[in-house]
This record gives C-alpha cells, structure tokens and sequence, in this order.
C-alpha cells in the first residue's frame, strides 16, 4: 500500500503527484521554506533492505516533521522532494546493494511542505557477510555546493519531465 | 588468572585515579585479577594491542571499528548516557562567530584524537574546509588548543566536548564555541578479546552493577561517568560503527 496523499499545507504550496520506484504514487506539496539543518547535529536512519525505515533518530524525526510512529514503517521515499530529480540517485541503490557506500546533495520534504538540504550518506549494514538492511547519515551541507546544484538538479528535472 | 584492562589514552589526566579505583572494585567484585595498562598516546596504545597484551578495552570509537570488525573483540559495555562529542572552538577576541566564518588556510589545532578530528572534519564542510584547506596544528594536550586559539596563534581548536567543559573557566572565558556536535550516537566501547570469553560474564557483571553499592559513586565521579555503564550489544556496536563509516568521507 502507498503513502497517503499529503495534506496541504497553510503555506502557500505547489502541487505535484510523484510516482515511486515501487510503482505507488501520492500528492505532495511543496512550500518555499526552508527549515536550517540543526547545527552539530547527524539525521540518521536505518530501513531494511525494501527500503522501509526500522529506525530513526531523534534528529531525523523533528527535521521530517512527522511522528517517530508515522515513520517507522514507512518507506525512505517519504521524504522525496518533487524538486529532486530521479538522476540524482542514481547508483544510490545500485551502490549500497552492492556493498558500497553512496554520497549525495538531497534536497528533503518535510511533512508541512517545508524543505531542507542535507549532505547524505549511505551506507550498507552487512552482517557476518550478508547485507541486512541500509544505515542513512544527513549532515549539513556545503551552501556553496547547494547553490551550484540548484540550478543542475533543475535542469535534470526538466529533462526527465519532457522525457516522460 | 590475570587480564590486561587497556584504557584509551583520551581521557583527562585528572582522571586517571578513577580509572585505578575501577580496576580495584572490578577485580573485588568479579575475583579476576586485572592488571591496568594506561597507555599515554596513540601509537603505545597501538603497540600494546599488536603484541596482543590487551584482554579487556576501554576503546574510543575510532580505534573500536577496527578491533571489532578485523580482530573479533566482543562488544560488551559502554558508558551510559554519555557520547563522545566535540567543540570548534576559538578565541574570544578572533572576530569569527560561526564555522562559516573560517576561511580556507586557516590554522586549526588539535590532538592527536582520532574521533574528534574526524567528527571536526565533518562540522567543517558547511564551510567549504577541506582536510588539505586547513594548515593543521598539532598539539599535546587540549591546555595547548585553547592556549593557541586564546592568543590568536590559531583560528580554532578542536577539543573533545569533555575535555573543553574540563578547561578552567578562565580559559572558556577567552574562547568562544563555533560549534558543537550533537550526535548522541557515538560513544566509547569496553571490549573483550576473545580468548577470554569464559571471564566475560564476571567482569560484564561486576562492571555493569558498579553504582548499585554505597560508595560506588566515588569511583564512577572520579572516572567522570557518574551513570555508570550500560550494556551494549554486538548489533549496537555494529551500528556505530556503521554510523562512523558514514563519516570517513
């Protein structure tokens, strides 16, 4: 079963229905918020190997805007921006399944429609030998590099638009 | 039977009694006698641990990933409810009021903390720093860090949060934080080396009940843990560890 369609927010919002790699698909809203990443603080969560978060911290909860049990349970996907486009993870699963640790600017909606930019991380949970699920890192991130992506993710977003 | 207890060579030296009425409770309590090791930099600790003299190991998180991922120690205990964190610091007087203020080029001091200078890294990159942008300044002792950051010989120093709240307060008063890390995640490990299992459930034991005696809290104030240790499981573990190879780059 799918995400819920967001509610819409009191800010003033854009509407944009995203479909997921899973197939599924919902409404979200996107305002011009923008929510500062917590100074010295990491958001960090795990999910299973589907890609459905088991664990969040304390950090990844109040950024998200959405309670621990809304959560857990849920798809990553959750927090997918209309804003980002699909190239800029691509390998991130392609990569950890294969062992391999993942990096990238992403660009997160919050549950209000707010944003925030965070510098990710990936990485897989591999247990005597076997991977058994993904442990997800968010720092803060360079403005300098944010502001030179903007336009870049932009630009992609546009291309996968009239691609499709 | 006598185990070798290793103790990281990052805590304050003002600790280092605590760390000897420990030892003493553990040994009563647990009938094993252990012999303390308390290495005073990084590469004698490294030097003991080649030559297979540690058995128990109160390891920071850095040195950890290794020991348990590569030579098999057993996760067992860690302190409870205290995080190794770390402070960007600088002085009073330098004019810079947030990481963003640090320039490429500046000079940053720091020990030879493993943990802190990788967690520094990491608070580092908002402001564009780089390991090669910064001109890094090693010191001994975190006295040193604040000394250089207070006369303006640096920009910042890097400080393991214990050790900067462990300053006189004449010395925070010169210095002014930049940042500060918050991550709640990452913590000091006591390990276990596999050859001694069969001890293990005695000192796991004795270590996790100290503060359920009178007089207990005298040793764990003098170690500066005054909550004791917790458990810590091989999966608990496992996820710090994860968590820090985020953090490698």
């Amino acid at each position: 079963m799918g995400l819920p369609d967001m509610a819409l927010p009191s800010a003033p919002s854009r509407e944009a229905r995203l479909t997921y790699t899973d197939g599924t698909s919902r409404t979200v809203y996107a305002t011009d918020v923008e929510v500062p990443f917590p100074e010295g603080r990491l958001i960090v969560s795990r999910t299973d190997l589907a890609g459905v978060i088991t664990h969040a911290n304390d950090a990844f909860v109040e950024m998200s805007g959405y309670a621990r049990e809304e959560l857990i349970g849920a798809p990553h996907h959750i927090l997918r921006h209309p804003d980002m486009p699909r190239i800029a993870f691509k390998g991130l699963w392609d990569d950890v399944a294969a062992g391999k640790k993942w990096h990238g600017y992403v660009k997160n909606l919050r549950k209000d429609g707010a944003y925030y930019w965070v510098y990710a991380t990936a990485v897989p949970n591999i247990r005597n030998g076997v991977i058994v699920g993904y442990t997800s890192v968010r720092r803060k991130p360079s403005r300098t590099r944010i502001n030179e992506l903007v336009p870049v993710y932009a630009q992609w977003l546009a291309g996968e638009k009239a691609a499709s | 039977m006598t185990l070798n207890f290793l103790i990281a060579p990052d805590f304050a030296p003002e600790r280092f009694a605590g760390w000897h009425m420990l030892n003493t409770t553990l040994q009563r309590r647990s009938g094993i006698h252990l012999h303390l090791l308390t290495p005073v930099s990084a590469h004698e600790q490294a030097d003991l641990l080649a030559a297979g003299k540690a058995d128990l190991v109160y390891a920071n998180p850095f040195d950890a990933t290794d020991m348990i991922r590569t030579q098999g120690y057993i996760p067992f205990a860690r302190p409870a409810k205290r995080y190794d964190e770390m402070v960007i610091a600088t002085g009073a007087e330098s004019g810079l009021s947030t990481v963003e203020d640090l320039k490429a080029g500046c000079r940053i001091a720091l020990t030879e903390n493993k943990d802190v200078k990788l967690i520094g890294l990491r608070l580092l990159e908002p402001a564009d720093l780089t390991e090669d942008a910064v001109r890094w300044v090693p010191v001994e002792t975190y006295q040193a860090a604040a000394r250089l950051a207070i006369k303006g010989e640096v920009e910042a120093s890097f400080f393991l949060a214990d050790a900067f709240a462990s300053l006189t307060r004449m010395s925070r008063s010169q210095l002014r934080v930049l940042v500060e890390s918050a991550i709640s995640d990452i913590s000091h490990v006591v390990l276990a080396h596999p050859r001694v299992v069969e001890a293990l459930p005695r000192i796991e034991e004795a270590l996790l009940a100290i503060g359920q005696v009178p007089g207990d809290s005298d040793v764990l104030e003098a170690l500066g843990l005054p909550s004791g240790f917790e458990p810590m499981t091989q999966e608990e573990a496992e996820f710090m560890i994860d968590l820090m190879d985020t953090l490698l780059d």
